[in-house]
């Protein structure tokens, strides 16, 4: 449908300019078939008039042609006529004449001819019968009247009648077909008009009520949560076609806006669960040492109470274990305000310039305690981190190092555990590795994750938070490093840190 | 050892010593397993009054080993009472689901846990 392809507005505008063209043509032919009938009646008017003269003439012509064929036979009485009978006649006569020359004002170009014949007819014998009326009282020489002059006229007059009548038959014929043609015509016209604004008038509506029933399928399938649906814009032009790309544009960005704000909300629900789990994590890793403290505890009181002998070994190691639980909850509780600055983005980072070879140094000997408590030696490798300076966080550096190193002593017993330090490519490496327990694949996937341990009998049997390799793997990435595991069951671990050595 | 005995099925060194002693100090017989599998065979064997189950356990976990013994006629009828740090309601739910009869949240309030032992004893025939 061409319609279809129409703005609103266009389609207003066509409509109205066919309306307005039926209509004007609707007045055209009226206006037309309004002149064609005063042309009749003009016609008429003409026709009747040239009919009531010719009458006239010819009645007067009979009248006088009388009189003068009576005065003529008079005239061998010798007796005179008088001078108000002439001048009546002469009256009469140029009243004749009047008569003429209206007639030949009616006359047209297809009477002139028959006209000019009569009229010369009529005059040469209206002069005549003047001549006869002048001399007729002169015995003299009196004027003769010609044989036939009044029948010639009053044949031409007959003739210019007849000729008078056809024309306006035919005038008249011609004025009767134009009139049912215009009537015709404007029956037609107006009917047409009628059936074809009919039909653009619904056109109009019938396109318009498609194009807003689509808009309305439209908003109806969008507003029940297809927000994928868009409007076909290439089936209208125009306004609607505008509208339906506005609402098009608005569906997309809406559509945009409920998936980020999904988006969002999925991240949120994840970062709540996440929160949650923490908690619930946190909770469980306080009762363990807690329940020593206080089982221990209540116990020594007991003990102390039954008035019984008591056993200064086994109180000293009681007293000990409950001591090292104490120890194992403070450091749970540092390592989680560690993590949970991380996880809130509240962690610093000051960077400084310091020697790495010296931090290495001085937390291996921090921890020789820890080292000696399961009969392992230390080798050291640091030549080639000992004569530069690297710039990053030092107390980062040395936690990350404290935590692999403390784990590592924990893991090994009788073994070697072997530190180094090099400064290479940009970047401080630091290793180290143990000849220890090692760990399977799984836990080394695993081990990375807060409160985790390779092993649930793990923190009893070597202590430990679970959160060491989590704030190590977590610092690394806060110095813009990464830190790197290899490890085989029963054989050892390796634990590879590469730091830069000046901010990124 | 007949029913009296109390079995306690406990990972962590430190606490299965401490609380092995304070159950012998309160005149109970204790046996005890460090892991799920031990734990059922150890009900099968020993027939125990009552056991105390932790439920982070290696090689077979407190939740599925109650559910075995809950599955075996020979043992079904011991009660357990878990004993675990997870101390969320819906923990306290998993372990009733899996077929606890009571439920300990740690660090323990060992009078509470006392009574409750000697609860499930009495109802036996000791």
């Amino acid at each position: 449908m061409i319609t279809a392809r129409l703005g609103l507005r266009a389609r207003l505008y066509l409509a109205s300019a066919s309306i307005l063209m039926l209509f004007a043509f609707n007045v055209a032919t009226h206006l037309w078939g309004s002149y064609a009938r005063s042309e009749s009646v003009m016609a008429y008017r003409i026709a009747t008039e040239a009919t009531g003269l010719v009458r006239g003439i010819q009645q007067g012509l009979a009248t006088e042609h009388q009189r003068v064929q009576v005065l003529a036979a008079l005239r061998e009485t010798n007796a005179p006529i008088r001078a108000t009978q002439r001048d009546q006649a002469n009256a009469e006569l140029a009243s004749i004449s009047d008569q003429l020359r209206a007639l030949g004002g009616l006359s047209d170009a297809q009477t002139e001819t028959a006209f000019r014949e009569f009229y010369k007819a009529a005059s040469d014998l209206l002069d005549e019968w003047v001549q006869f009326y002048r001399n007729y009282n002169n015995s003299r020489s009196p004027t003769r009247l010609s044989a036939n002059a009044y029948d010639t006229a009053i044949d031409s007059l007959r003739t210019l009648a007849d000729q008078q009548n056809a024309v306006a038959l035919e005038r008249s014929t011609v004025i009767d077909n134009t009139i049912q043609l215009t009537d015709r015509i404007t029956i037609i016209a107006f009917v047409s008009s009628i059936t074809i604004t009919l039909v653009l008038i619904l056109t109009l509506i019938r396109t318009t009520n498609a194009s807003l029933f689509r808009l309305r399928v439209g908003v109806e399938r969008f507003g029940a949560g297809d927000l994928t649906h868009r409007i076909d814009e290439n089936r209208d032009a125009g306004e609607i076609a505008n509208l339906a790309q506005t609402f098009n544009e608005m569906s997309a960005s809406l559509q945009t806006a409920m998936s980020d704000l999904n988006e969002a909300r999925a991240d949120a629900e994840a970062a709540n669960e996440a929160k949650s789990m923490f908690l619930a994590n946190v909770s469980h890793e306080l009762r363990t040492p807690l329940n020593a403290i206080i089982g221990y505890s209540e116990m020594l009181q007991d003990e102390l109470g039954d008035g019984e002998s008591i056993d200064r070994d086994q109180f000293h190691h009681d007293l000990t274990t409950i001591i090292f639980s104490g120890r194992q909850l403070l450091a749970l509780i540092n390592d989680i305000l560690d993590l949970s600055k991380i996880e809130t983005g509240k962690m610093s980072v000051s960077v400084e310039p310091f020697n790495a070879a010296g931090l290495v140094v001085q937390v291996c000997d921090a921890l020789s305690p820890l080292l000696a408590q399961n009969n392992n030696k230390l080798e050291l490798d640091i030549s080639g981190a000992q004569d530069s300076e690297v710039e990053s966080d030092p107390a980062k550096v040395q936690q990350i190092l404290t935590n692999l190193f403390s784990n590592a002593c924990k893991f090994t017993k009788n073994g070697v555990i072997t530190v180094a330090a090099d400064i290479r490519d940009d970047y401080l490496h630091l290793s180290v590795a143990d000849s220890g327990i090692g760990m399977t694949e799984e836990q080394q996937a695993k081990v990375f994750q807060a409160f985790v341990q390779a092993d649930s009998k793990t923190s009893v049997n070597y202590g430990g938070t679970g959160l060491g390799l989590a704030i190590v793997s977590n610092f690394c990435d806060m110095l813009g490093g990464s830190v790197e595991l290899s490890s085989t069951p029963g054989e050892g671990s390796r634990f590879d840190v590469s730091l830069p050595i000046a901010p990124m | 050892m007949g029913n009296s005995a109390v079995l306690l099925v406990e990972d962590n060194d430190i606490n299965r010593d401490m609380l092995t002693r304070r159950l012998k100090r309160a005149g109970l017989t204790v046996i005890n397993a460090a892991d799920g599998v031990s734990a059922l065979e150890m009900m099968r064997e020993n027939q125990p009054g009552v056991v105390l189950m932790d439920m982070t356990l290696p090689i077979l976990d407190g939740w599925e080993a109650t559910q075995k013994a809950k599955e075996d006629p020979a043992i079904s009828e011991i009660p357990i009472i878990a004993l675990t740090a997870h101390a969320m309601a819906a923990d306290k739910e998993r372990a009733m689901t899996a077929g606890c009869s009571e439920y300990e949240t740690k660090p323990i309030d060992f009078p509470v846990l006392l009574a409750k032992i000697y609860q499930f004893l009495e109802g036996s025939d000791v």
